[in-house]
């Protein structure tokens, strides 16, 4: 994917998940989040098993 | 709210169940956890760090258009505000609705001062914020 940059468009991405609330795993894309039309919250930080 | 949060390391799906699990602090988590093992997304975000291949703390808002709204990025030693998170958030929603206001800094929650930008509040922004 493209870089990103303020104000413009996000190209598409798909990313696997782990989803807690059901305690199994899914996919994550942009498309369908748009296609939902809902806001998204991208939250990155540096490994698992330390503070966030 | 209509919005998702998903958050991303370069660990595997596999290892944030384990950490879910079995951190206690984790326990109440309804988010998705995302796993860029190959990095991608992370650097096409500007948040990968290749010498120790692991992400830099970045919050990017991206409305419904797919658009992105806004973003913050701290080195490893800073925490982030989830209150300040939020703000933004809240913020970006309320101007997707006001499309010709603006949010100043000290804005909270709808509700709260907010600038209509125009040719007569050039000079004139301190008045503008008390509401004179």
């Amino acid at each position: 994917m493209s870089e990103i940059k303020l104000g413009a468009k996000v190209s598409d991405f798909e990313i696997e998940t782990y989803e807690a609330a059901k305690g199994d795993f899914d996919k994550f894309s942009l498309k369908q989040q748009m296609d939902k039309k809902r806001w998204t919250i991208l939250f990155f930080y540096p490994a698992d098993f330390t503070f966030v | 709210m209509g919005c998702d949060i998903v958050t991303v390391s370069t660990d595997t799906k596999f290892v944030h169940k384990a950490w879910q699990e079995n951190e206690k602090e984790l326990a109440k988590v309804k988010y998705s956890m995302g796993a860029d093992r190959s990095g991608k997304l992370s650097r096409a975000f500007g948040v990968y760090d290749e010498d120790s291949g692991l992400d830099l703390r970045g919050t990017f808002i991206i409305n419904p258009q797919g658009i992105l709204m806004n973003m913050e990025m701290n080195f490893y030693n800073l925490g982030r505000n989830i209150d300040e998170m939020m703000r933004k958030f809240k913020a970006n929603l309320y101007l997707s609705k006001k499309a010709n206001e603006a949010c100043p800094s000290k804005w909270k929650d709808e509700g709260d001062k907010t600038l209509t930008p125009s040719a007569k509040m050039v000079g004139k922004v301190h008045e503008a914020l008390q509401g004179k």
